[in-house]
């Protein structure tokens, strides 16, 4: 029962995807390309259709980890201050004039600024030989809410109009995707996704509780870090493609709990499959609304997003991880 | 006694009649403001143009032309002025616009009992008007009248150049984007000064279906309209020719950017003010 339902689950995915590559305010037909379409479809369409699935999947598949490793069904990759990090580090290296990289200065520094609060959290959490749940969790918040407001206070003081639109850019913005970004972006992807699938057995017992994985013969402490890890590449390389995207991380582990089952072997790649399906469709729907304006894709996600979970949430006797 | 009755009667005559004039007194005052603060950079470039630059009390850290207005003291941005910064400037006229300025900020100020005057003006054909109404009210009528007078001549010199290209049939008319900023691609869409120079000089501009003046336009869009010209206005703080490096790669099928008609110009255009006509003759660049 579970498998027809994973493949359904996939053939929907692929679905969006397709729709996402040639539907829009103009059609695309693949049987019949001009010129202008097939220089339009593979230098512009499809990187950003590979973006948004890179990154929705990047997302869907952290937040899974992390509301199992923190054992709180609010985790999401964002809440560790991760997003607002990078933004800082972006804002920052404009600022000092950080232009070694060209036009990818942006994303590099957005990289260099996520893989740094990652280390920062996991120090702040890194207790007596090992990370501890909610030491991560409230280091995350604080040190979200001390970046957000160094880049309030930046704003606010700067009356740099390049900085003001990078920022912009890093509220989830995926016209500027290109290929250039996603050989190594979707190297850390699979890297991250493949040691998340790799221990989801792990994660599994983790989840429910510290001495029970012990029992299990899990080493807890390592699991732990591995699972962090894993979260943490996959997220740096998502806001580096294309800023901080809300909500799909919190939103498509509990989808796939609901449709799929609550067991990490399932979740971690179900989550990663819906997350970077309904990225593509938030960005088609951003872009196909008010053509030829263009609607940022972060904000799509959100106003789809959240009523479905309110309404998964009423549906829901209790909420797990 | 110097209180003689002859006095008193002296006294008496003297008060009457500064107390007849008092009025008029008190309206030139009002009428010639001293200590103006100026919360748009539009506005600020129009005062320094009627040669009241040293009048001009405080301005925003937009206002950065011409070079006096840098060293003038700053009360904060266009979207959110310092109400205390202001108050400390004592002020007898705020100018305002109703192009980035919040609505409430003039209400605040009315109710401090502080003179305030809002430029409503926001196209280009509005502009020597706006300009005339408000040197009146900065005591600057005959300066005002002859730079809108300058102003309008500039725009029908224009339009009497173009009445037979705008008339013409559109596909014959050059397509135009212009670039506000690269990367998210944002251009300057209908209802701008931009778009205003762009149909006078008989241009199309591609963006005008948009919905927003400054809309985040799509790339592919562009590809498909496939301007013949291409505008990069310039940003502050950074070289605008590095950022757009990547844009005008994606554009490369783009006939303005086959055919190098891509310009970098100033920012002449982004404000409605005294500049704009030499914002106009750079557009003309491209004919060239």
């Amino acid at each position: 029962m579970r498998t027809v339902r994973f493949g359904i689950f996939i053939i929907a995915a692929a679905m969006i995807l397709a729709l996402a590559l040639f539907a829009g305010p103009r059609m695309i037909n693949p049987f019949h390309l001009s010129g202008t379409e097939r220089e339009i479809l593979f230098a512009i369409r499809l990187p950003r259709v590979v973006v948004a699935m890179l990154m929705g999947m990047a997302l869907g598949a952290s937040g899974a980890i992390l509301q199992g490793v923190l054992r709180n069904p609010l985790a999401d990759p964002y809440i560790l201050g991760i997003s607002s990090g990078a933004s800082l580090a972006a804002a920052l290296g404009l600022m000092s004039g950080f232009y070694f990289f060209g036009s990818l200065s942006v994303p590099v520094a957005a990289f260099i600024g996520a893989t740094l609060v990652s280390l920062l959290v996991g120090a702040f959490g890194w207790k007596r030989g090992g990370l501890w749940p909610e030491r991560l969790l409230l280091a995350g918040i604080g040190l979200n809410f001390l970046f957000s407001a160094v880049l309030m206070l930046l704003m606010s003081v700067s009356s740099d109009e390049g900085l003001r639109r990078a920022v912009l850019w890093m509220f989830g913005d995926l016209s500027m995707a290109d290929w250039t970004l996603i050989p190594p972006a979707s190297a850390f992807v699979v890297v991250g996704l493949g040691i998340a699938f790799a221990r989801s057995k792990a994660l599994n017992a983790l989840i429910l509780g510290d001495e029970f994985a012990h029992s299990l013969g899990f080493a807890v402490q390592r699991e732990r870090l591995f699972m962090f890890a894993a979260m943490a590449l996959m997220t740096s390389a998502s806001v580096s493609l294309g800023g901080t995207i809300g909500f799909i991380g919190l939103l498509m582990p509990h989808i796939v709990r609901f449709l799929l089952g609550a067991d990490s072997r399932v979740l971690i790649p179900a989550s990663a499959v819906a997350g970077g399906a309904f990225l593509c469709l938030a960005d088609l729907i951003g872009r196909s609304l008010m053509p030829p304006m263009e609607l940022p894709s972060g904000t799509v996600t959100a106003v789809i997003g959240a009523p479905y979970f309110l309404y998964l949430l009423r549906r829901k006797d209790v909420l797990s991880v | 006694m110097w209180l003689t009755k002859n006095n008193m009667k002296r006294l008496f005559i003297i008060i009457v009649i500064c107390g007849l004039f008092s009025p008029v007194f008190a309206k030139e005052l009002a009428s010639s403001p001293r200590r103006i603060v100026s919360l748009a950079p539009s506005t600020t470039e129009i005062l320094f143009a009627l040669g009241l630059g040293d009048r001009i009390a405080g301005v925003t850290s937009f206002c950065d032309y011409p070079e006096e207005a840098r060293k003038k003291p700053k009360i904060g941005g266009m979207s959110n002025p310092s109400l205390e910064a202001v108050i400390t400037m004592k002020p007898d006229l705020v100018v305002m616009t109703t192009d980035g300025n919040p609505k409430e900020f003039e209400a605040r100020l009315r109710s401090l009992k502080i003179r305030t005057y809002v430029f409503t003006a926001r196209r280009l054909a509005e502009l020597p008007q706006g300009i005339r109404d408000m040197g009146v009210i900065v005591g600057a009528p005959e300066k005002s009248d002859s730079l809108a007078q300058e102003i309008q001549d500039g725009i029908d010199r224009y339009k009497k150049r173009n009445a037979a290209r705008r008339t013409g049939r559109s596909a014959t008319r050059k397509k135009v984007l212009f670039i506000i900023w690269p990367e998210p691609l944002i251009v300057a869409g209908p209802g701008t000064v931009m778009d205003d120079a762009i149909g006078l000089l008989g241009y199309e501009n591609i963006a005008v279906s948009a919905k927003t003046s400054y809309p985040k336009y799509s790339i592919e869009e562009v590809i498909r309209q496939a301007p013949d010209v291409i505008f990069v206005g310039k940003a502050s703080g950074m070289d605008i020719r590095d950022v757009s490096r990547k844009i005008l790669n994606r554009l490369a099928p783009v006939p303005a950017v086959r055919n190098g008609s891509v310009f970098y110009i100033s920012d002449n255009l982004y404000r409605l003010g005294p500049r704009v006509i030499k914002g106009i003759e750079e557009l003309t660049a491209c004919e060239r």
